[in-house]
Order: C-alpha cells, then sequence, then structure tokens
C-alpha cells in the first residue's frame, strides 16, 4: 500500500518527467530554425506497475518518461532525396548557363552585328577598291569581327572554367560530408544498440545525407543495421555503411582540359572516371551544363569561326592587293576548328597594310577592279561546313543555346516546385512550431507545478502525522 | 496543413522573391523596351532576329553601295551629256565652215572654239567623283585622259551589287564610248582632228570630219542610253532594298521589342503583386502566443 513516502518518491519521479518534457519544448524552441531539426515529443506514461490497493484496487505511481521521439514523415522523407537531387541538378544546370552572353541576337559588339557590318564594310568598299580609308574600314570591320568571335570564345570558356571550380569545390565537399556520413553511422549504430533512440544524431545525419544527396544525385540505402548507404547514380557506392569513397578530379586532354571525375570506391585505391550520368545533383548539373550545351555552343562558335575564316581567306587569297600581288590570307585562323574562335585575327601583314587586301581579280585591274571583293562577300550566302551559310549557321547556334537554357530553366521551376511542396510537407510535419511548444511549455509546467502542490501536501500531511501524539 | 513559423518564413521569402523578381524583369522590360535580350527570352524569335539583322544590315549596304554607284554614273551620264553637247556644236561648226563664203579668219576662230569644246570635253572627262576617276574603268586612282586625248584608262566595268550575288555594270566604257575601240569613232580625236583642218582652213579636211562627228555623236548618245538604263535598273535595285531594309526592320522590332502599353500594364500588375505579398508576409508574422502569454 502506497505509504506518504513513497507518493514523495512517485512524485519525485513525475516531476522529473515534466522537466523533461519542458526541456523537450524548449529544445525545440531553440532549435525552431536550425535546418534538419525535427521537433521531438517527450511521451509520459503512467509509471508501472501500478501499486495494488487491497485485493481489488490500484493506485497509481505517478507519471514517468517513456521516450522522447521525432516527428518525421516516413512517406514524405522517402521521396525527398530524389526530389532534392532533380532540383539541385536542375538549379546547377540553369545556373551553369545563365548569364552568357555571347549569342546575344542583338549584342552591341555581337557576333551578328559584327559579320554584318564586315559585310557591309566590304559592300561599301566595292565601289571605291582603291580607297584606302575604305580599305582600312574593312580592316577595321575584320577586326570587329574577330573581337567578336574571341569575346564570344572567352565569354563560354569562362563559363567552362568556373564550373570547373564549382566541380573542384563540389567534390572536396562530398569527400568530408562522406567521411562524415560514414562516422555518423557508426555514432548511430553505437547510440541504438543500447536501445535509445538518439533523435539529435539521426538529425545530424539526415542534414549531411540531405547534402550529399543534393550534391551527388545519390539514392539513399537504408540497412537492417541502421546505416544509411548511398549510391551514386550509375550505381558506385558512395558511402557503404562506416566506409566512404572518395571522389577526385584530373584534367582531361580530351575534354579541352577541362575536369573529369573519378571514384575511388571504399577499400579501393584504384580510381575509376565517371561518365556522363555517372552524377546527379549539383554535380552532374554542372558537368551537364558545362559539356553539354556549353560544349555545344563552344564547338558551334569556333566551327562558324574557322568555317567563316577559311572561306574568306580562301576567296582572298583569289584576289590581288594594291600592290599587285596576292595568294595572302585576310584572317588568321587556327589549323583546325578547336579553339578558333579564340584566336582568330586579322592577318597583321594586312593589318599593317591596308594595300595588301585583295580586292582585284588581277594585278591588271588593280585599283578600281572590286570582282574578288564580290566572291568574298559571296561567303556570306555560301554553305559552311554544316550545310548552312554564315548567318544561318549563326542562328541555328543561337536558336539551339536559347533552347537548351530555356529548357534548363523550366526543368528548374518544375524539379523546385517539387522539392519545396516536399520540403514543405517535411516542415509540416517536423518543423517546430512556436506557438504549440509555448502551449507545450505551458502544459509541462503547470504540471510540474501541480505535482511539486502534490508534494507541498503530502508534506504537510507528514508533518500532521507527525504531530500526532 | 500544419504551419510552422519557419514554414510561413520561408514562404513569405519565396513568394516575396518571386514576386521581386518579376518586377524587376517587368521593369527591365519596360526600362529598355526590348523583349528578347537573350536567346532563352524566345529561343525561335532570337534566331529569326540574327537572320533578320543580317538581311536588314545587307540590304541597307546594298543600298549605300548603290548610293555611291549611281552617284559615279550620274555623273557620267552628265559628262557624257556634255561631250554630246560639245560634239553637236562642233558639228553646227563643221558644216558652216565647210561653206565656201567663210575664210580664214572665220575658220581660225572657230578652230578656237573647237580647242576650247576639246579642252572642256576633256576636263569633264577626267572629272573624279569621290577618290575615283569617272571614265579611267579600273585605272580609277589617275586622269584616264591625257591632254593629248590618249586614253589612259583600261577597258574594264565597274560593277555593283543590285539583290544579294547579283552584279550591273556601273560604269561606262571610255575606251568604246569615246575612243572607238571595236569598231566606233575617236571622238577627242576628231574633235582634235577638226581643230586641225579649220586652223589649216582646210575645207576639205573639215568637210571630212562631218560622218566621223556624226558617228561620235551616235556613239555617245549610244552611252548615254546604256548609263540611263544602269541607273534605272540601280535606282529601282536601291529602293528595293531600302524598302526591303525598312520592312526587315520593322519585323526586327515586332520580333525583339516590347509592347510599351502590355509592358507598362505588367509592370504595373508586378509591382501590385509584389506589394500584396510584402503586405501578406508582414500580416502573416505578427499573430504569435509570444504576445498573449
Amino acid at each position: 500500500m502506497a505509504d506518504l513516502f513513497a507518493l514523495l518518491s512517485w512524485s519525485s519521479s513525475s516531476l522529473s518527467a515534466h522537466r523533461a518534457s519542458s526541456a523537450t519544448a524548449s529544445h525545440n524552441l531553440s532549435n525552431a530554425n536550425t535546418p534538419g531539426f525535427a521537433r521531438q515529443r517527450a511521451h509520459l506514461e503512467a509509471a508501472l506497475p501500478a501499486d495494488a490497493v487491497g485485493a481489488r484496487a490500484y493506485v497509481g505511481r505517478g507519471a514517468a518518461l517513456s521516450g522522447v521521439s521525432q516527428a518525421r514523415d516516413a512517406f514524405v522523407e522517402r521521396q525527398l532525396p530524389a526530389a532534392f537531387a532533380a532540383a539541385s541538378y536542375s538549379d546547377a544546370r540553369a545556373n551553369g548557363l545563365s548569364g552568357l552572353t555571347a549569342l546575344d541576337p542583338d549584342g552591341g559588339a555581337g557576333l551578328t552585328n559584327a559579320l554584318d557590318a564586315f559585310y557591309g564594310a566590304l559592300r561599301q568598299l566595292t565601289q571605291t577598291p582603291g580607297d584606302r580609308g575604305a580599305r582600312q574600314a574593312v580592316l577595321a570591320q575584320g577586326r570587329v569581327v574577330a573581337l567578336a568571335f574571341n569575346r564570344a570564345a572567352q565569354n563560354v570558356a569562362g563559363a567552362r572554367d568556373g564550373l570547373d571550380a564549382q566541380v573542384a569545390r563540389d567534390v572536396a565537399r562530398v569527400n568530408d560530408l562522406a567521411k562524415s556520413l560514414a562516422a555518423l553511422n557508426r555514432q548511430v549504430r553505437v547510440e541504438q544498440a543500447s536501445g535509445a533512440v538518439p533523435n539529435d544524431l539521426l538529425d545530424a545525419r539526415l542534414r549531411v545525407q540531405d547534402e550529399l544527396v543534393q550534391l551527388t544525385g545519390a539514392s539513399v540505402v537504408p540497412d537492417a543495421d541502421g546505416n544509411v548507404n548511398l549510391q551514386l547514380p550509375a550505381g558506385g557506392a558512395l558511402v557503404n555503411g562506416d566506409a566512404a569513397a572518395t571522389l577526385s578530379t584530373q584534367k582531361d586532354a580530351a575534354n579541352r582540359g577541362h575536369l573529369a571525375v573519378f571514384l575511388t570506391p571504399p577499400g579501393s585505391s584504384a580510381a575509376a572516371a565517371l561518365g556522363p550520368g555517372a552524377l546527379g545533383g549539383a554535380l552532374g548539373g554542372a558537368l551537364d551544363a558545362r559539356d553539354g550545351a556549353l560544349a555545344t555552343a563552344e564547338r558551334d562558335i569556333d566551327t562558324l569561326a574557322y568555317d567563316f575564316a577559311s572561306a574568306v581567306n580562301a576567296a582572298h587569297r583569289n584576289g590581288v592587293g594594291l600592290d599587285g600581288v596576292g595568294g595572302r590570307d585576310f584572317f588568321a585562323v587556327a589549323a583546325s576548328a578547336v579553339g578558333a574562335a579564340r584566336t582568330l585575327a586579322v592577318d597583321p601583314g594586312l593589318l599593317a597594310n591596308p594595300d595588301q587586301l585583295g580586292a582585284a581579280a588581277s594585278a591588271a585591274g588593280v585599283p578600281g577592279d572590286a570582282s574578288n571583293l564580290f566572291a568574298i562577300i559571296q561567303t556570306e550566302s555560301a554553305a559552311l561546313s554544316g550545310g548552312l551559310d554564315v548567318f544561318d549557321t549563326l542562328a541555328a547556334a543561337i536558336a539551339s543555346w536559347g533552347s537548351a537554357v530555356d529548357s534548363a530553366r523550366t526543368a528548374q521551376g518544375r524539379d523546385g516546385a517539387v522539392r519545396d511542396q516536399l520540403t514543405a510537407l517535411r516542415e509540416a510535419t517536423a518543423g517546430v512550431s512556436i506557438d504549440e511548444e509555448m502551449i507545450a511549455l505551458t502544459t509541462s509546467q503547470r504540471a510540474y507545478e501541480a505535482v511539486l502542490k502534490v508534494i507541498q501536501t503530502t508534506d504537510e500531511m507528514l508533518d500532521s502525522l507527525m504531530k500526532l501524539r | 496543413m500544419r504551419v510552422t513559423d519557419r514554414l510561413l518564413f520561408e514562404s513569405a521569402a519565396k513568394h516575396a522573391a518571386a514576386a521581386r523578381e518579376r518586377f524587376e524583369a517587368a521593369s527591365r522590360e519596360a526600362a529598355t523596351g526590348v523583349r528578347v535580350q537573350h536567346p532563352e527570352d524566345d529561343p525561335g524569335a532570337a534566331s529569326v532576329m540574327a537572320r533578320t539583322i543580317a538581311q536588314a544590315g545587307r540590304d541597307a549596304a546594298i543600298g549605300r553601295a548603290l548610293g555611291s554607284a549611281s552617284d559615279e554614273l550620274q555623273a557620267a551620264e552628265t559628262s557624257l551629256d556634255a561631250v554630246s553637247a560639245a560634239l553637236s556644236r562642233a558639228r553646227e561648226l563643221a558644216v558652216q565652215l565647210s561653206n565656201a563664203t567663210y575664210g580664214a579668219n572665220e575658220r581660225a576662230a572657230a578652230a578656237e572654239e573647237v580647242t576650247g569644246l576639246f579642252k572642256d570635253v576633256l576636263g569633264r572627262l577626267n572629272q573624279k567623283v569621290g577618290s575615283r576617276y569617272v571614265f579611267g574603268g579600273f585605272q580609277d586612282a589617275a586622269p584616264p585622259f591625257d591632254a593629248t586625248g590618249a586614253y589612259l584608262g583600261d577597258t574594264g566595268v565597274r560593277e555593283v551589287e543590285v539583290a544579294p550575288g547579283v552584279t550591273v555594270p556601273a560604269s561606262v566604257r571610255a575606251d568604246v564610248a569615246l575612243k572607238g575601240a571595236g569598231g566606233g569613232v575617236d571622238v577627242l580625236g576628231t574633235l582634235q582632228s577638226l581643230a586641225a583642218a579649220l586652223a589649216a582652213n582646210n575645207v576639205a579636211g573639215v568637210q571630212g570630219t562631218l560622218d566621223d562627228l556624226d558617228t561620235g555623236i551616235a556613239q555617245v548618245a549610244r552611252a548615254r542610253s546604256e548609263a540611263g538604263s544602269h541607273l534605272a535598273v540601280m535606282d529601282a535595285a536601291r529602293n528595293a532594298s531600302l524598302s526591303a531594309h525598312v520592312d526587315g526592320q520593322t519585323r526586327l522590332s515586332h520580333l525583339a521589342d516590347a509592347d510599351v502599353i502590355d509592358a507598362a500594364a505588367r509592370l504595373a500588375q508586378a509591382e501590385r503583386a509584389l506589394d500584396a505579398a510584402l503586405s501578406a508576409a508582414a500580416k502573416s508574422f505578427r499573430p504569435t502566443l509570444l504576445d498573449k502569454l
């Protein structure tokens, strides 16, 4: 049968339970803005076993803390990794493709206007082929074209180099996080072995897991031991239990020296190159932007520069300058299309001496013959290596680039909306409501005060009892 | 759905950012008047814009070149007109002074006039437009005729583009029109012969120039006629080019420019939406139990 001293003891246990409840609410309030934190609930239950009173009754023994759990919606949590991976991929791809002005259709110093002005100057020169001022104007417009190609190539190459820096930074971060996740797996296993649920440790592991998924697009594979394993989209293990793989980068000569990503699996020392599609998330998106639309734009600009300059050179070589000499190039162009736009320039000899411009078809026609200028102008409508003329080739490159960026932005919006929706659902379940926690805190406080009253009453009862004579 | 404080803040931040982004885009379009600045704004329109800019630029350049060529040919035609007038006057003098009633003094005076006509014609044929001598063929850097009337130019015919890849002659072959290459008469030589015959009081010599003067007048008229027909073609092509250029600019404007009224309406709409998003966010932050406890 319960005596007053037992009542005091049970009240003490109840106070502990309510203190834990207050502490949990306080912990929740403190972490209301902590990313990845899931609100926790202290579960109180009637202390068992109840005290038997006589043969037919039980008197309760107060409240006890049965555990502290965190609020997570398994359904939402299961969908989030894929949503995070897709949204990060789309974000990285769309961001990687933003800010490029090389292919703006009407940019002041863009390719369209530069090429247009070059052919315009040639047309003007047809009416005064011996005029040195007009020759100088053609050379000036030739320089503008070359500079427009140089700038466009630098613009695209700069964007690709920027993505290399991002890839290198992300790879280093992935390696740190993968090690952290492996260590957290080990800690969680140890904690769970004691039967307790390490809520804050689970939150910390989920935060690392979320970030890794966002960076690599890895899928989450929990196992029966309580580990969270991560597998890359192409199938390689990034984290396996408490072992982590390592990512590394190397310059790829076949890809203009841009970084290729390699995977060294856990427990191995052999690094294998990760091909296209082997990585998702921000890394995959950055690589896709770099080696997809940007590489295509770079190739398009290079090919156009090479084809255009080669065609102009071929026509120009057939003409003779005011000095009666022919066979000269107009542009100094690379030997192949690779990198042609970046190095394109007007032939230095021609630039120094406009008389060398091959306007006439023969020495006899110097200085008034403009026949060869008409032949050069014809390169404007001649089919280049892609089967289209100069401006149609440029228009196709502009359309291709515009469509790639447009579709990347559409995907970014779509995937971002899915992520935001699921993140909101996660927050709705796991997030801390200050109102709720204030109520929970007040509830605990009231209960705590009530139990204190019980102690006070019991104490008075004991006092009364002691004073009996 | 359970709404937490962070959900409220994040949602407010997201909506305000989206509204601000739309406001910025609408503001940029209204301020610049440009709808398609980058290919991704409208990939199809951007691609057509590049072609349209090239076509409009080409039409304008062809128009400008035609303008220069037209000025030159116009000058050539005017010179030929003067040559024609000089030949007619020389023929009048030749007919008049073939008459035996005129004496040596009259013929000497006429010889002076014909020499003057010759010099005048020479001056006109050595005319420059801009930096080019009109009648020199491809040899346009130096006067095509020397003081004796010898032709120093060549047989080259200058051309001008009337449409992409299509050219027409834009000069007169002075060797044919004035020096009689290919079976005509040497107009300048004929004037010199007439002057010499008049100066020498050689009636038969004066009479002997009449046929050549007639042929020369016809020959120059033919050259003028050819120049005129080329000019007509060039004028038509120039008008077509300028018209095509204007059409191109109009198409470009339709493709790239923002509809001002539409842009202003969207700006006002975006501004209202931003204001609403900020007001809603501010209101949603206010009610909290913390203020009541």
